[in-house]
């Protein structure tokens, strides 16, 4: 029985479930179903024994948790400090304020732009390689489009935000005492982070991981333009399955094996901040 | 002479043009209880983090045994410092919090445990070790601050209004309980407050600054019997200023009118504060003789104020206000409107130089 208080929460509540339901869980469910089934709607394993079986999947595979991987570690390398010294060091009001805009404004561009951009910077004539080269840095011109690398480096500029803004938002709430209290308390500065700050800033750090890895590993236009081809991701042949081979069935069991894998790996880091920050806010 | 454990030498501190520190001098010894007492902005606050480390002072030493720390990071001070939110590392449970200061410096996790744990013992908190600081109350959470500054053994505490968070029973308690860990431990502390009252109840010495100066340096009863200025005059307790004037004979005349030869030969010509406690001031009735010695002034009840254990008269002496302490009953006479006689012992009468 609903109690007559609880009715009209409940109704309240009733367009964002529906919305929820309609948009997030209807698709999913579709997609899962069609990934069981033939194209005679029998229910089969195959798509996924497919999968199993085949070694090009399990390289891609493997080359889509590598970048997402590398692109996470890459952001939090350069986006903690960078989130430090914007939470940190600078002083200046309105200084801090350009930085956080900077930071933002080119989240409002479109992803293919920002990634045609890359394309132009790291090509075998681009400022990138120029730079390189005239440093002395690389005797000849390297080749970043349609590898890896290049990909990352797309990944990393394009989802770097996304960490400095979590670190940023935790760093600027941590009480400065706290780590005065460890200084007293006879620790060097080095120690202080290592022990006071860095736990305590975890938090923010695995949120923003997570929604890095998130996105780096679902990203399509990014590696499918700095690929240049050479290089296949799995959101690439979700895409090939969906638009070119028609193949829904096929396209699900590769959808969800992305998403299952995603939560594993999204599982253990969340698993990692429930032990070492067991309800720190 | 034995050497002092702490010297503050000539030290100042300014924030822009903002002068928070003035010429320090200050000297503590071993196992002394120091309060630093002065309104909010008065810099007592600011000397305390220059002891700590957290400031660097603009000129001027800070000498500990005779060694300048003044350029040591905080880390590398033989002193320790109790915050004012107390700063409990959150992540941490109350023994790993205490363990803290034994382990970065070294010690060994066996020896910390037994060191953390005999300290947590003192502060009567042996159940308390595996909890976190959030689920312990106020007092408890002090205690735990107090456990894991003094694991450390420091040759000085600093304290940074550490009660202030506490209700008004607890702070009474926690005071007392301050004072006699301090004996136990014989460890100097360096206390800040702008409660006058919890100065004077634990401090074997009150530093009272005002405007980033010294005003004064003394055992509470000296600081409240002979202030050294108006500021201190007034900060501390309640004190009738009225202003006065000395002439070539030693005459004092007070502004309000009345005058009283002077016992202290001493006493140069020129202008003065008299500092009157109101406790000191007896009321008496108009019709009392004039044969008690002393100074005698004739005022006006304003008002009478019952405060339970005694009263607050309010008087009028030559058009300035004066507020008198009253023990005992109630009488007919004290009602408002009626003339009286304010009496003080010559002992009783304290004066500072310059004018109100």
């Amino acid at each position: 029985m609903i109690s007559r208080n609880l009715r009209p929460l409940l109704l309240l509540l009733a367009a964002p479930i529906a919305f929820f339901a309609t948009f997030f869980v209807a698709p999913i469910a579709v997609v899962a179903l069609a990934s069981f089934a033939t194209d005679a709607g029998q229910f089969t394993w195959s798509h996924y024994l497919r999968i199993l079986a085949d070694q090009y999947h399990w390289e891609v595979i493997l080359a889509t948790f590598r970048i997402g991987i590398v692109t996470t570690l890459a952001c939090i390398v350069i986006g903690y400090p960078l989130a430090w010294y914007m939470v940190r060091i600078i002083r200046l009001k309105t200084w801090r304020r350009i930085c956080v805009i900077l930071l933002i404004v080119p989240l409002f561009t479109s992803n293919i732009v920002r990634s045609f951009g890359w394309m132009v910077l790291l090509g075998r004539n681009g400022l990138v390689n120029d730079m390189l080269v005239s440093t002395g840095i690389v005797e000849r011109p390297m080749r970043f489009l349609g590898t890896e690398t290049g990909i990352i480096i797309g990944l990393t500029y394009i989802l770097l935000p996304f960490i400095v803004l979590a670190v940023g938002n935790v760093l600027a709430q941590l009480d400065t005492s706290l780590e005065h209290a460890s200084c007293d308390l006879g620790a060097s500065a080095p120690s202080t982070f290592w022990h006071i700050t860095l736990p305590l800033s975890l938090p923010g750090l695995i949120a923003g991981a997570i929604m890095v890895f998130a996105l780096a590993v679902s990203a399509y236009v990014t590696p499918a333009l700095l690929s240049g081809g050479k290089v296949t991701v799995l959101s690439i042949l979700i895409f090939q399955q969906y638009s070119s081979v028609f193949d829904f069935h096929y396209g699900g069991a590769l959808s969800m094996v992305l998403l299952i894998l995603t939560l594993i790996l999204v599982a253990m880091a969340g698993r990692i901040r429930g032990k070492h920050l067991d309800g720190v806010a | 002479m034995p050497s002092s454990l702490l010297s503050i030498e000539a030290v100042s501190k300014k924030f822009g043009a903002f002068q928070a520190l003035h010429q320090i001098d200050l000297e503590v010894q071993q196992g002394e209880f120091i309060a630093l007492l002065g309104p909010s902005g008065c810099g007592k606050t600011t000397l305390l983090r220059t002891l700590a480390g957290f400031l660097h002072p603009d000129a001027g030493r800070i000498l500990i045994e005779g060694r300048d720390i003044g350029k040591l990071p905080p880390h590398q001070r033989p002193l320790n410092t109790v915050f004012q939110n107390y700063a409990l590392f959150p992540h941490m449970t109350v023994m790993e919090n205490v363990c803290y200061g034994p382990r970065r410096q070294g010690m060994s996790k066996s020896e910390a445990l037994k060191q953390a744990q005999a300290a947590l013992a003192m502060m009567g908190l042996e159940g308390f070790a595996d909890r976190l600081p959030r689920q312990l109350s106020g007092g408890q959470q002090q205690r735990v601050a107090l456990a894991r500054a003094v694991v450390n053994r420091p040759k000085l505490l600093l304290l940074d209004e550490p009660l202030s968070a506490l209700d008004l029973k607890l702070r009474k308690r926690m005071q007392l309980e301050l004072k006699q860990l301090q004996n136990q431990l014989g460890i100097a502390f360096v206390f800040v407050t702008h409660d006058q009252e919890e100065a004077l109840t634990m401090a074997d010495r009150i530093v009272v600054m005002n405007a980033g100066r010294i005003e004064q340096v003394g055992p509470g009863d000296h600081i409240y019997d002979r202030p050294a200025t108006h500021f201190v005059a007034d900060f501390i307790g309640e004190a009738n200023l009225l202003g006065c004037h000395v002439d070539e004979s030693g005459q004092l005349h007070f502004a309000i009118g009345g005058r009283h030869p002077l016992k202290d030969q001493a006493t140069v010509q020129g202008d003065y504060t008299a500092i009157i406690r109101p406790e000191h001031l007896r009321l008496e009735p108009a019709s009392t003789g004039r044969d008690a010695p002393g100074l005698r002034l004739d005022v006006t009840i304003l008002d009478v104020v019952n405060m339970g254990s005694h009263q607050m008269l309010y008087v009028k002496a030559g058009g300035q206000a004066l507020a008198i302490r009253r023990m005992g009953p109630q009488q007919d006479w004290l009602s408002p409107g009626l003339p009286a006689v304010a009496t003080l012992a010559t002992d009783d009468l304290h004066l500072v130089r310059g004018l109100p």
